[in-house]
Parts: structure tokens; sequence; C-alpha cells
């Protein structure tokens, strides 16, 4: 298939449209949405890289449209309400990327959750985002504590929803 | 007269503890971030809202009631706490901004003003006035942070959203400036 000459605004929202209907779409939450596309990104040089993307637009088109994207759904999640967040959290975990205690875990202790916003993100909102998520893998951990003792060991991967 | 100097004393205490956990996060982002990059950082755009609108969510999230409420229902108390530390950091932090950008205004103001040709008195008097009157409030709203602590934050919405409006019009009015007539850099 040729790449399309076309480096325009319009190419871009059509790749944007692309990304959103075949990609974005399909994962569970904005949480998710913002980890795939933060993964996107390279972290040496900033740049965002999709091989589908670049194949029918262009090498340009598909960063920019990806970073239009990850910028969109970090501003939506950042100024979003806690319950919202935390919902977002329980969503994220129960698409099945790792067990709620490994996660939790792993994400307090790694500061994972750091690396989400995009470079152009202005720092009020990036703390913001981050203490919101701090706060909500807070509550996430104390619910399922306090539900393990008498969960049933067949949903034992299922945490219990505070945002409910 | 003996009752009043141990007051006058906690209050000039309290004066400058909270200056100093004012300037806290502008030394600790380091001198390089100055005053043309603080003015610089306020012209990104935003993708979704106007800038306004954003800046009104921001304020509404950190300053608003709701999460709070959503905490206080579901989180166990060291959640609470662990909640209430963070959003008055986030709320230092927010102050510290608007601080730091009202000073780059006034830097880039004065900068510009001492080779501008025309200078109106009246309108240098008036930013002077605005300048001190935004720096006053944020020493006010951090007192209040810090002596009624984070729950005070609730009943700050619209002390936060009048030191961004006052912030803006100051920003306004500190780029007007009429350069030089043979100034090349003005033209």
């Amino acid at each position: 298939m040729e790449q399309s000459p076309n480096l325009g605004p319009i190419a871009v929202e059509d790749a944007l449209r692309d990304l959103q209907n075949r990609t974005l779409a399909r994962l569970d939450g904005d949480l998710a949405r913002l980890v795939y596309l933060a993964s996107t990104r390279d972290y040496n040089t900033g740049r965002y890289a999709h091989d589908g993307l670049s194949f029918h637009y262009s090498e340009s088109v598909a960063q920019e449209a990806l970073a239009t994207a990850h910028r969109g759904v970090f501003e939506s999640l950042a100024v979003s309400p806690l319950r919202i967040v935390v919902a977002n959290l329980e969503e994220y975990i129960r698409s099945g990327c790792a067990g709620p205690n490994e996660l939790v875990t792993a994400w307090n202790a790694s500061g994972a959750y750091r690396v989400l916003a995009p470079v152009s993100a202005d720092s009020l909102t990036v703390k913001l985002f981050n203490s919101n998520i701090k706060v909500a893998l807070a509550i996430v951990k104390a619910a399922w504590a306090e539900a393990q003792p008498v969960q049933d060991p067949q949903c034992a991967s299922q945490p219990p929803s505070p945002a409910q | 007269m003996n009752s009043t100097l141990p007051l006058l004393a906690i209050g000039f205490l309290l004066i400058v503890l909270v200056g100093y956990i004012l300037r806290r996060p502008e030394t600790e982002s380091g001198s390089a971030a100055g005053s043309s990059d603080l003015l610089a950082a306020q012209a990104v755009p935003a993708v979704c809202l106007p800038p306004e609108q954003r800046q009104k969510e921001l304020l509404d999230r950190i300053f608003g009631p709701e999460d709070w409420e959503f905490v206080l229902s579901r989180a166990p108390k060291e959640v609470q706490r662990l909640f209430l530390r963070e959003r008055r950091e986030i709320a230092f932090c927010w102050l510290s901004e608007i601080r730091s950008r009202a000073k780059a205004a006034m830097q880039f103001h004065i900068a510009h003003a001492r080779r501008s040709e025309k200078i109106q008195a009246l309108r240098e008097a008036r930013l002077l006035i605005d300048y001190f009157l935004i720096q006053a409030k944020c020493v006010f709203v951090a007192a209040v942070l810090l002596l009624r602590g984070p729950i005070a934050l609730r009943k700050m919405f619209k002390q936060a959203g009048g030191l961004s409006d006052q912030l803006r019009s100051l920003l306004e009015l500190a780029s007007r400036v009429e350069p030089l007539a043979n100034d090349p850099r003005g033209s």
C-alpha cells in the first residue's frame, strides 16, 4: 500500500480517527488507553511510533496523531473526579494485566504511573494526576485488603469496587 | 502590652513560615526555569479545552469538595490522611506557580518598560498594586491552609478562581508595553 503524501491536519485527523476506532476503542477504560499511548513513546527521544499508522499514513502523521491522542486522554483523566480514576484503575486491574496486589505493589514501589504523562502537559496537571493515582492505589489496596479474608478464592483476582 | 508581644511574635513567625513554604518549590525546580521559560510555558496550547476552561476544571478538582467526600465515604482513615496531605501539597504548588508567574510577568514588564519611551504612571501603579494584591492573597491562602489544614481547601474555591483571574489580568497588563520607536526588537 502506498503511503499518503498528505501530511496536513486532515491526514492527522484521519489517523486519529483510525487510532481511536481500531485500537483505543478496544481497550477497557481511559487508564488502559493512557498506558497504551504512553508505551508507544520512545522514552529516550520522546517520539511516538506505531507501525500500523505509519504504514497507512506516514511517520510524522502517526507521530502527531499519537501525541494528540495521548494529550487528550491524559488531560481528560487528570481532571476527572477521583471516583472515576478509581473506577478506571479497577477496570485496568480487571482487564488482567496483573493481579491487583501485584499491580498495586509494583506501581507503588516503582512509581511506574509517573511516566504516563505526556511531555507537553503542565506540571500542576501532572502533579494532580500522579497524586490521584497514588490515592486511587491506596483506596483499591485498602478495599482489597478489607475484603480478602472473606473472599471466594475463585474470584481472588477481582478486587471489590469502592467506586461503585 | 505583655499579651500583645507574644501574639505579634507568633504572627511574625507564621508569616516567615508561610514565606518559606511558598518559596520552597521555586528553589526545588531550580533557577533554570527563568522568567522567559515561565511565560513560554503558558503559551503551550491546550488540547481539548480552552485554557480558561481547563484552568477552571483543574481548580475545581483541586479545591472542590467532590473528591474529599468520595474519600471520606469510601476510604479508611489512613487513606483520608494521605489524600489531605496530597491535596495540600498540590495547593501549595499551585500557589507557588501563581507567585512565580506573577513575578515573571513583572520582570518581563520591567525589562521592556526600561526600553519604552512612554511610561504611563497610572498603568504602572495599577500593575504594581495588582502584583502586591496577588502576592498578599497567596500569603493569605497559604496561611489559611497552614492554620486550618487542608479541610479549608473546600471553602477556597472562590479565592482560587479569583487569584487565577487576577493573574490573567496582570499578565495581560504586563505584556502591554510600547517599545522604543527605533528598537528593532519592538517593531
